[in-house]
Protein backbone atom coordinates (compact mmCIF):
# COMPACT_ATOMS: atom_id res chain seq x y z
CA UNK A 1 0.00 0.00 0.00
CA UNK A 2 1.09 3.49 -0.78
CA UNK A 3 2.75 5.63 2.42
CA UNK A 4 1.75 9.11 1.12
CA UNK A 5 1.49 11.45 -1.26
CA UNK A 6 -2.00 10.90 0.24
CA UNK A 7 -5.21 12.88 -1.57
CA UNK A 8 -6.43 15.83 -0.50
CA UNK A 9 -8.21 16.72 2.51
CA UNK A 10 -10.46 19.46 3.15
CA UNK A 11 -10.58 21.55 6.48
CA UNK A 12 -13.06 24.01 6.96
CA UNK A 13 -14.19 24.52 3.11
CA UNK A 14 -11.00 24.27 1.49
CA UNK A 15 -8.98 21.61 0.52
CA UNK A 16 -5.64 20.96 1.32
CA UNK A 17 -3.00 18.95 -0.87
CA UNK A 18 -0.14 17.82 0.99
CA UNK A 19 1.70 14.57 1.45
CA UNK A 20 1.25 12.50 4.71
CA UNK A 21 2.14 9.00 5.33
CA UNK A 22 -0.62 6.65 6.74
CA UNK A 23 0.55 6.73 10.37
CA UNK A 24 -0.06 10.72 10.33
CA UNK A 25 -2.76 11.64 13.19
CA UNK A 26 -5.43 14.29 11.94
CA UNK A 27 -4.96 16.57 15.44
CA UNK A 28 -1.17 16.55 13.99
CA UNK A 29 -1.95 17.60 10.98
CA UNK A 30 -4.01 19.81 11.30
CA UNK A 31 -1.79 21.52 13.68
CA UNK A 32 1.66 21.05 12.81
CA UNK A 33 0.92 21.25 8.32
CA UNK A 34 -1.95 23.22 8.28
CA UNK A 35 -1.33 25.49 11.60
CA UNK A 36 -4.48 25.12 12.42
CA UNK A 37 -3.89 25.69 16.04
CA UNK A 38 -7.44 26.13 17.63
CA UNK A 39 -7.56 22.61 17.97
CA UNK A 40 -5.59 21.75 20.77
CA UNK A 41 -3.60 18.92 22.10
CA UNK A 42 -4.28 17.76 25.12
CA UNK A 43 -4.04 14.17 26.70
CA UNK A 44 -3.62 12.53 22.96
CA UNK A 45 -5.00 9.69 24.28
CA UNK A 46 -8.86 10.40 24.17
CA UNK A 47 -9.31 11.12 27.37
CA UNK A 48 -9.78 15.07 27.22
CA UNK A 49 -11.42 16.05 24.56
CA UNK A 50 -9.16 18.95 23.71
CA UNK A 51 -8.57 17.64 20.36
CA UNK A 52 -12.41 17.62 19.13
CA UNK A 53 -13.33 18.84 15.62
CA UNK A 54 -16.22 17.82 13.62
CA UNK A 55 -15.65 15.03 10.74
CA UNK A 56 -19.27 15.59 8.50
CA UNK A 57 -20.85 17.30 11.42
CA UNK A 58 -19.78 14.76 14.50
CA UNK A 59 -17.50 15.61 16.97
CA UNK A 60 -14.88 13.18 16.88
CA UNK A 61 -11.39 13.03 18.54
CA UNK A 62 -8.75 14.40 16.06
CA UNK A 63 -6.01 12.47 18.23
CA UNK A 64 -7.42 9.17 17.71
CA UNK A 65 -7.89 9.81 13.91
CA UNK A 66 -5.99 8.90 11.20
CA UNK A 67 -5.80 11.96 8.86
CA UNK A 68 -5.76 9.05 6.04
CA UNK A 69 -9.52 7.81 7.05
CA UNK A 70 -10.50 11.30 7.15
CA UNK A 71 -9.99 11.74 3.30
CA UNK A 72 -12.81 12.41 1.61
CA UNK A 73 -14.83 13.69 4.44
CA UNK A 74 -16.18 17.43 5.72
CA UNK A 75 -13.64 18.65 8.17
CA UNK A 76 -14.55 21.89 10.78
CA UNK A 77 -12.15 23.01 13.61
CA UNK A 78 -13.13 25.44 15.78
CA UNK A 79 -11.03 28.03 12.87
CA UNK A 80 -13.85 27.10 11.17
CA UNK A 81 -16.96 27.52 12.78
CA UNK A 82 -18.40 31.28 12.63
CA UNK A 83 -16.23 34.16 9.86
CA UNK A 84 -13.41 35.83 11.42
CA UNK A 85 -15.85 38.93 12.20
CA UNK A 86 -18.37 37.35 14.18
CA UNK A 87 -18.22 34.47 16.77
CA UNK A 88 -20.29 32.10 16.96
CA UNK A 89 -23.48 32.02 19.48
CA UNK A 90 -21.48 29.57 21.87
CA UNK A 91 -18.51 31.48 21.52
CA UNK A 92 -20.28 34.69 22.74
CA UNK A 93 -22.02 33.16 25.54
CA UNK A 94 -18.62 31.43 26.82
CA UNK A 95 -16.98 35.14 26.93
CA UNK A 96 -19.75 36.82 28.17
CA UNK A 97 -20.41 34.35 31.04
CA UNK A 98 -16.45 33.89 31.60
CA UNK A 99 -16.11 29.96 30.94
CA UNK A 100 -12.96 30.18 30.21
CA UNK A 101 -9.64 30.46 32.60
CA UNK A 102 -6.69 28.96 31.13
CA UNK A 103 -8.77 28.33 27.71
CA UNK A 104 -6.64 25.29 27.05
CA UNK A 105 -9.90 22.91 26.73
CA UNK A 106 -12.29 25.98 25.40
CA UNK A 107 -11.61 24.84 21.41
CA UNK A 108 -13.55 21.59 22.26
CA UNK A 109 -16.37 22.65 24.57
CA UNK A 110 -17.14 25.24 22.29
CA UNK A 111 -16.95 22.28 19.05
CA UNK A 112 -18.98 19.53 21.55
CA UNK A 113 -21.39 22.40 22.64
CA UNK A 114 -22.14 24.05 19.07
CA UNK A 115 -23.14 20.40 17.61
CA UNK A 116 -25.40 19.60 20.43
CA UNK A 117 -27.27 23.33 19.97
CA UNK A 118 -27.05 22.30 16.27
CA UNK A 119 -28.88 19.11 17.21
CA UNK A 120 -30.83 19.99 20.06
CA UNK A 121 -31.44 23.66 20.43
CA UNK A 122 -32.99 23.49 23.81
CA UNK A 123 -31.34 20.55 25.65
CA UNK A 124 -31.85 19.82 29.51
CA UNK A 125 -29.19 20.72 31.75
CA UNK A 126 -28.44 16.99 32.38
CA UNK A 127 -28.03 16.68 28.39
CA UNK A 128 -25.77 19.11 28.28
CA UNK A 129 -23.76 17.35 31.53
CA UNK A 130 -23.63 14.38 29.52
CA UNK A 131 -22.78 15.86 26.36
CA UNK A 132 -19.90 17.59 27.49
CA UNK A 133 -18.85 14.07 29.72
CA UNK A 134 -15.96 13.99 27.23
CA UNK A 135 -14.64 17.61 27.62
CA UNK A 136 -12.62 17.86 30.63
CA UNK A 137 -11.42 21.30 32.27
CA UNK A 138 -9.16 21.40 35.38
CA UNK A 139 -10.25 25.13 35.69
CA UNK A 140 -13.66 26.21 35.53
CA UNK A 141 -15.73 23.33 37.67
CA UNK A 142 -17.92 23.34 34.81
CA UNK A 143 -20.68 25.55 36.17
CA UNK A 144 -20.00 28.57 34.03
CA UNK A 145 -19.34 26.49 30.91
CA UNK A 146 -23.20 24.81 31.32
CA UNK A 147 -24.39 27.99 32.21
CA UNK A 148 -22.41 29.40 28.98
CA UNK A 149 -24.39 26.18 27.03
CA UNK A 150 -27.35 27.19 28.18
CA UNK A 151 -27.50 30.96 27.66
CA UNK A 152 -26.67 30.02 24.36
CA UNK A 153 -29.12 27.86 23.84
CA UNK A 154 -31.62 30.21 25.10
CA UNK A 155 -30.70 33.01 22.70
CA UNK A 156 -30.12 35.34 25.30
CA UNK A 157 -26.15 35.89 25.18
CA UNK B 1 3.07 11.36 20.41
CA UNK B 2 3.16 9.93 17.06
CA UNK B 3 2.97 6.52 15.83
CA UNK B 4 5.64 4.30 14.15
CA UNK B 5 5.02 3.71 10.30
CA UNK B 6 2.53 1.05 9.33
CA UNK B 7 1.45 0.04 6.11
CA UNK B 8 -2.44 1.33 5.87
CA UNK B 9 -4.66 -1.24 4.14
CA UNK B 10 -8.21 -0.25 3.23
CA UNK B 11 -10.30 -3.10 1.84
CA UNK B 12 -13.87 -2.60 0.41
CA UNK B 13 -15.22 -5.68 1.44
CA UNK B 14 -15.48 -8.85 3.85
CA UNK B 15 -13.46 -10.70 1.30
CA UNK B 16 -10.84 -8.23 0.82
CA UNK B 17 -10.31 -7.64 4.76
CA UNK B 18 -10.44 -11.68 5.30
CA UNK B 19 -7.68 -11.92 2.88
CA UNK B 20 -5.31 -9.26 3.90
CA UNK B 21 -5.92 -10.31 7.42
CA UNK B 22 -4.49 -14.19 6.78
CA UNK B 23 -1.79 -13.12 4.37
CA UNK B 24 -0.03 -10.50 6.79
CA UNK B 25 -1.42 -12.88 9.93
CA UNK B 26 0.35 -11.84 13.42
CA UNK B 27 2.15 -8.72 11.04
CA UNK B 28 -1.75 -7.17 11.22
CA UNK B 29 -4.31 -5.68 13.45
CA UNK B 30 -7.34 -4.40 12.36
CA UNK B 31 -8.60 -0.80 13.17
CA UNK B 32 -11.97 -0.09 13.12
CA UNK B 33 -12.94 2.95 15.44
CA UNK B 34 -9.24 3.34 16.25
CA UNK B 35 -10.34 4.30 19.87
CA UNK B 36 -8.31 1.61 21.68
CA UNK B 37 -5.89 0.61 19.41
CA UNK B 38 -4.34 3.82 18.12
CA UNK B 39 -3.33 5.19 22.14
CA UNK B 40 -1.83 1.88 22.70
CA UNK B 41 -0.18 2.58 19.28
CA UNK B 42 0.87 5.99 20.99
CA UNK B 43 2.44 3.87 23.75
CA UNK B 44 4.12 1.67 21.11
CA UNK B 45 2.18 -1.41 22.49
CA UNK B 46 2.60 -4.09 20.44
CA UNK B 47 2.64 -2.34 16.97
CA UNK B 48 1.83 -4.39 13.84
CA UNK B 49 3.54 -3.21 10.59
CA UNK B 50 0.35 -3.30 9.05
CA UNK B 51 -2.93 -1.90 9.84
CA UNK B 52 -5.99 -3.17 7.59
CA UNK B 53 -8.98 -0.74 8.38
CA UNK B 54 -12.39 -1.71 8.26
CA UNK B 55 -13.98 1.99 7.70
CA UNK B 56 -14.58 1.56 4.08
CA UNK B 57 -16.07 -2.29 4.53
CA UNK B 58 -19.76 -0.89 3.77
CA UNK B 59 -21.19 -4.44 4.74
CA UNK B 60 -19.78 -3.86 8.31
CA UNK B 61 -21.45 -0.59 8.87
CA UNK B 62 -25.77 -1.70 8.53
CA UNK B 63 -27.77 -2.52 11.43
CA UNK B 64 -31.44 -3.77 12.44
CA UNK B 65 -32.77 -5.18 15.52
CA UNK B 66 -31.70 -8.56 14.70
CA UNK B 67 -28.30 -7.55 13.42
CA UNK B 68 -25.57 -5.68 13.75
CA UNK B 69 -22.49 -4.52 11.74
CA UNK B 70 -19.18 -4.96 13.47
CA UNK B 71 -17.97 -1.87 12.16
CA UNK B 72 -21.29 0.01 13.52
CA UNK B 73 -20.69 2.90 16.14
CA UNK B 74 -21.74 3.15 19.87
CA UNK B 75 -22.71 6.54 18.74
CA UNK B 76 -25.04 5.51 16.08
CA UNK B 77 -26.90 2.52 18.28
CA UNK B 78 -27.51 5.35 21.26
CA UNK B 79 -29.29 7.98 18.61
CA UNK B 80 -31.52 4.94 17.55
CA UNK B 81 -34.99 5.01 19.76
CA UNK B 82 -36.52 1.87 18.46
CA UNK B 83 -32.93 0.21 19.32
CA UNK B 84 -32.51 1.70 23.03
CA UNK B 85 -36.45 0.30 23.67
CA UNK B 86 -35.61 -2.74 22.35
CA UNK B 87 -32.57 -3.57 23.77
CA UNK B 88 -32.46 -1.71 27.37
CA UNK B 89 -29.52 -3.12 28.81
CA UNK B 90 -27.64 -3.41 26.01
CA UNK B 91 -27.97 0.74 25.64
CA UNK B 92 -27.41 1.25 29.11
CA UNK B 93 -23.93 -0.23 28.16
CA UNK B 94 -23.33 0.98 25.37
CA UNK B 95 -23.90 4.60 26.89
CA UNK B 96 -21.99 3.35 29.61
CA UNK B 97 -18.88 2.91 27.34
CA UNK B 98 -15.89 5.97 27.56
CA UNK B 99 -17.49 8.98 26.59
CA UNK B 100 -19.73 10.16 23.86
CA UNK B 101 -16.62 11.78 21.90
CA UNK B 102 -15.36 8.17 21.83
CA UNK B 103 -18.51 6.53 21.17
CA UNK B 104 -18.75 9.19 18.22
CA UNK B 105 -15.60 6.67 17.07
CA UNK B 106 -15.79 3.15 18.57
CA UNK B 107 -17.19 0.67 17.20
CA UNK B 108 -19.22 -2.81 18.18
CA UNK B 109 -16.64 -4.91 17.37
CA UNK B 110 -14.31 -3.32 18.47
CA UNK B 111 -15.63 -3.46 22.15
CA UNK B 112 -16.28 -7.01 21.96
CA UNK B 113 -12.10 -6.98 20.93
CA UNK B 114 -11.03 -4.58 23.27
CA UNK B 115 -7.46 -5.12 24.55
CA UNK B 116 -7.46 -5.95 28.39
CA UNK B 117 -5.76 -3.69 30.48
CA UNK B 118 -3.50 -3.65 33.43
CA UNK B 119 -1.46 -1.30 35.53
CA UNK B 120 2.06 -2.73 33.93
CA UNK B 121 0.83 -2.73 30.44
CA UNK B 122 -1.14 0.59 29.82
CA UNK B 123 1.81 2.80 30.33
CA UNK B 124 4.21 4.25 28.06
CA UNK B 125 7.50 2.89 27.06
CA UNK B 126 9.68 4.95 29.14
CA UNK B 127 7.58 4.13 32.40
CA UNK B 128 7.93 -0.04 31.29
CA UNK B 129 11.16 0.76 30.59
CA UNK B 130 12.28 1.58 34.14
CA UNK B 131 10.06 -1.00 35.38
CA UNK B 132 10.98 -4.32 33.38
CA UNK B 133 8.80 -5.13 30.58
CA UNK B 134 5.69 -7.69 31.04
CA UNK B 135 4.40 -10.58 29.94
CA UNK B 136 1.72 -8.92 27.20
CA UNK B 137 4.09 -6.69 26.22
CA UNK B 138 8.36 -6.76 25.34
CA UNK B 139 8.87 -8.70 28.57
CA UNK B 140 8.65 -12.16 29.85
CA UNK B 141 7.16 -12.00 33.50
CA UNK B 142 3.64 -10.70 34.81
CA UNK B 143 4.22 -8.36 37.60
CA UNK B 144 0.49 -8.95 38.86
CA UNK B 145 1.47 -12.69 39.80
CA UNK B 146 4.98 -12.83 39.46
CA UNK B 147 5.35 -16.04 37.06
CA UNK B 148 6.17 -16.07 33.51
CA UNK B 149 3.08 -18.53 32.00
CA UNK B 150 0.02 -16.41 32.20
CA UNK B 151 -1.18 -13.04 31.83
CA UNK B 152 -3.31 -11.34 34.09
CA UNK B 153 -4.74 -8.20 32.26
CA UNK B 154 -8.75 -7.66 32.88
CA UNK B 155 -11.24 -7.91 30.40
CA UNK B 156 -12.74 -4.24 29.88
CA UNK B 157 -15.18 -3.99 27.63
CA UNK B 158 -18.79 -3.22 28.62
CA UNK B 159 -21.10 -4.93 25.34
CA UNK B 160 -20.09 -8.44 25.58
CA UNK B 161 -21.44 -9.02 29.06
CA UNK B 162 -24.76 -6.94 28.08
CA UNK B 163 -24.76 -9.00 25.34
CA UNK B 164 -24.13 -12.18 27.15
CA UNK B 165 -26.90 -12.60 29.11
CA UNK B 166 -28.89 -11.51 26.08
CA UNK B 167 -27.91 -14.87 24.06
CA UNK B 168 -26.31 -13.16 21.78
CA UNK B 169 -23.91 -14.52 18.85
CA UNK B 170 -21.14 -13.30 16.54
CA UNK B 171 -20.89 -14.14 13.19
CA UNK B 172 -17.53 -14.70 12.24
CA UNK B 173 -16.05 -14.25 8.68
CA UNK B 174 -12.94 -16.74 7.37
CA UNK B 175 -10.73 -18.02 4.47
CA UNK B 176 -13.37 -21.08 4.64
CA UNK B 177 -16.50 -18.80 4.75
CA UNK B 178 -18.95 -17.97 8.02
CA UNK B 179 -19.48 -19.37 11.12
CA UNK B 180 -21.61 -18.33 14.69
CA UNK B 181 -20.77 -18.60 17.51
CA UNK B 182 -21.88 -17.52 21.21
CA UNK B 183 -20.75 -14.20 22.03
CA UNK B 184 -19.15 -15.24 25.36
CA UNK B 185 -17.27 -18.55 23.36
CA UNK B 186 -15.77 -15.80 21.22
CA UNK B 187 -13.21 -15.15 24.58
CA UNK B 188 -10.28 -17.85 25.57
CA UNK B 189 -10.66 -18.67 29.14
CA UNK B 190 -8.30 -21.49 29.41
CA UNK B 191 -5.29 -19.61 27.28
CA UNK B 192 -2.12 -17.92 28.18
CA UNK B 193 -4.57 -14.69 28.65
CA UNK B 194 -2.31 -12.93 25.88
CA UNK B 195 -4.69 -14.08 23.35
CA UNK B 196 -7.96 -13.18 24.52
CA UNK B 197 -10.38 -15.16 21.78
CA UNK B 198 -10.68 -17.61 19.72
CA UNK B 199 -10.39 -16.02 16.01
CA UNK B 200 -8.52 -18.27 13.93
CA UNK B 201 -5.87 -16.38 11.51
CA UNK B 202 -7.95 -14.43 8.92
CA UNK B 203 -10.80 -14.50 10.68
CA UNK B 204 -12.90 -11.19 11.59
CA UNK B 205 -16.00 -10.35 13.66
CA UNK B 206 -18.58 -9.35 11.53
CA UNK B 207 -21.69 -9.01 12.80
CA UNK B 208 -23.43 -9.24 16.50
CA UNK B 209 -27.18 -11.44 15.92
CA UNK B 210 -29.54 -10.94 18.68
CA UNK B 211 -32.06 -13.62 19.50
CA UNK B 212 -36.03 -13.02 19.36
CA UNK B 213 -35.75 -14.40 23.06
CA UNK B 214 -33.50 -11.09 23.74
CA UNK B 215 -36.27 -9.02 22.83
CA UNK B 216 -38.62 -10.61 25.19
CA UNK B 217 -36.14 -10.92 28.81
CA UNK B 218 -35.99 -7.88 30.89
CA UNK B 219 -32.33 -6.82 30.97
CA UNK B 220 -29.61 -4.16 33.02
CA UNK B 221 -26.45 -3.36 33.08
CA UNK B 222 -24.46 -1.89 36.39
CA UNK B 223 -20.31 -0.61 35.74
CA UNK B 224 -18.67 0.55 38.82
CA UNK B 225 -16.11 2.90 38.24
CA UNK B 226 -14.12 5.51 39.68
CA UNK B 227 -14.92 9.03 37.56
CA UNK B 228 -19.13 8.45 35.61
CA UNK B 229 -16.89 9.17 32.21
CA UNK B 230 -14.46 7.62 30.60
CA UNK B 231 -13.38 5.11 32.65
CA UNK B 232 -13.05 1.44 31.88
CA UNK B 233 -14.46 -0.95 33.71
CA UNK B 234 -13.81 -1.94 37.66
CA UNK B 235 -16.55 -4.12 37.35
CA UNK B 236 -19.49 -4.21 34.94
CA UNK B 237 -22.40 -6.83 35.95
CA UNK B 238 -25.04 -7.51 32.89
CA UNK B 239 -28.58 -9.50 34.14
CA UNK B 240 -31.59 -10.48 32.15
CA UNK B 241 -34.50 -11.91 33.61
CA UNK B 242 -37.54 -13.37 32.48
CA UNK B 243 -40.26 -13.98 34.72
CA UNK B 244 -43.12 -16.01 34.59
CA UNK B 245 -45.56 -14.15 37.19
CA UNK B 246 -42.94 -14.55 39.98
CA UNK B 247 -41.49 -17.53 38.65
CA UNK B 248 -38.06 -17.35 36.70
CA UNK B 249 -38.52 -18.68 33.47
CA UNK B 250 -34.97 -17.53 32.52
CA UNK B 251 -31.85 -15.85 34.65
CA UNK B 252 -28.78 -14.41 33.24
CA UNK B 253 -25.91 -12.77 34.64
CA UNK B 254 -22.82 -11.69 33.25
CA UNK B 255 -19.51 -9.64 34.64
CA UNK B 256 -16.53 -7.96 33.42
CA UNK B 257 -13.78 -5.92 34.62
CA UNK B 258 -12.97 -9.06 36.64
CA UNK B 259 -11.05 -11.28 34.85
CA UNK B 260 -8.90 -11.88 31.52
CA UNK B 261 -12.46 -12.85 29.52
CA UNK B 262 -15.95 -11.64 30.55
CA UNK B 263 -18.33 -14.52 31.93
CA UNK B 264 -21.56 -15.54 32.90
CA UNK B 265 -22.51 -17.39 36.07
CA UNK B 266 -24.95 -19.87 34.84
CA UNK B 267 -24.02 -23.21 37.42
CA UNK B 268 -25.77 -20.06 40.31
CA UNK B 269 -28.64 -19.09 38.26
CA UNK B 270 -30.20 -22.43 36.52
CA UNK B 271 -31.16 -23.77 39.60
CA UNK B 272 -33.55 -21.03 40.25
CA UNK B 273 -35.18 -21.55 36.87
CA UNK B 274 -39.35 -22.10 37.96
CA UNK B 275 -38.62 -21.27 41.25
CA UNK B 276 -39.97 -17.68 42.86
CA UNK B 277 -37.23 -14.70 42.93
CA UNK B 278 -37.44 -14.25 46.19
CA UNK B 279 -35.68 -11.32 48.14
CA UNK B 280 -33.62 -14.97 49.48
CA UNK B 281 -32.65 -15.93 46.28
CA UNK B 282 -31.57 -12.35 45.57
CA UNK B 283 -28.96 -12.28 48.74
CA UNK B 284 -27.82 -15.94 48.04
CA UNK B 285 -27.05 -15.73 44.02
CA UNK B 286 -25.41 -11.99 45.02
CA UNK B 287 -23.17 -14.22 47.63
CA UNK B 288 -22.47 -16.96 45.59
CA UNK B 289 -20.99 -15.03 42.62
CA UNK B 290 -19.40 -12.24 44.64
CA UNK B 291 -17.49 -15.88 46.01
CA UNK B 292 -16.74 -17.49 42.98
CA UNK B 293 -14.70 -14.59 41.13
CA UNK B 294 -11.10 -13.34 42.06
CA UNK B 295 -10.18 -10.62 40.68
CA UNK B 296 -6.10 -9.50 41.24
CA UNK B 297 -4.44 -6.07 42.16
CA UNK B 298 -3.75 -4.42 38.32
CA UNK B 299 -6.88 -1.85 38.37
CA UNK B 300 -7.38 1.71 40.50
CA UNK B 301 -9.81 0.12 42.96
CA UNK B 302 -8.41 -2.89 45.27
CA UNK B 303 -9.34 -6.61 44.09
CA UNK B 304 -11.11 -7.11 47.92
CA UNK B 305 -13.43 -4.05 47.20
CA UNK B 306 -14.25 -5.23 43.57
CA UNK B 307 -14.96 -8.21 44.47
CA UNK B 308 -17.94 -7.09 47.82
CA UNK B 309 -18.96 -4.90 44.96
CA UNK B 310 -19.96 -8.12 43.18
CA UNK B 311 -22.71 -8.81 45.14
CA UNK B 312 -23.81 -5.48 45.53
CA UNK B 313 -24.10 -4.85 41.88
CA UNK B 314 -25.24 -7.84 41.35
CA UNK B 315 -28.48 -7.31 44.40
CA UNK B 316 -28.75 -4.46 42.69
CA UNK B 317 -29.25 -5.63 39.18
CA UNK B 318 -32.08 -8.38 40.37
CA UNK B 319 -33.96 -5.81 42.81
CA UNK B 320 -34.08 -3.50 39.59
CA UNK B 321 -34.89 -6.20 37.29
CA UNK B 322 -38.13 -7.79 39.57
CA UNK B 323 -38.63 -4.74 41.50
CA UNK B 324 -38.03 -7.20 45.00
CA UNK B 325 -36.38 -5.47 47.22
CA UNK B 326 -33.53 -7.71 48.86
CA UNK B 327 -31.16 -7.66 51.55
CA UNK B 328 -27.82 -6.33 51.19
CA UNK B 329 -25.32 -9.15 50.82
CA UNK B 330 -21.79 -9.94 52.16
Amino acid sequence: MERGPAGSIRVNGQSYDRPFPPERILLDLLREDFNLTGTKRGCDLGTCGCCTVWIDGVPTLSCLTLAALAEGHTITTVEGLSSPSELHAVQRAFVERGATQCGFCTPGFIMTAAALLRDQPHPSREEITKAISGNLCRCTGYSKIIEAIEVAAAGTG
Amino acid sequence: MHLDPFELHRPASVGEAVELTRKFGPACDLLAGGTDLLPNYKMHLNVKRHLVALGDVAELRTHSLERIGAMTRLGELERDTAFRATYPGLAEAIGEVATPLVRASATVGGNLLVETRCFFFNQSYFWRDSLGYCLKADGDRCHVVPQKERCYATFSGDLAPALGVLNASIEIAGPTGLRTVNVLDLYDAAGDGIRRHHLAEGEIVTAILLPDSARRVRSTYRKLRIRPTFDFPELGIAASLDLDGSRVRALAIAAGGLETYPKRFDEFTAPLVGAPLTAEAITAIADQIMRSVRPVYNTFLAPDYRKRMVAVYVRRALEHLSGVRAEAAG
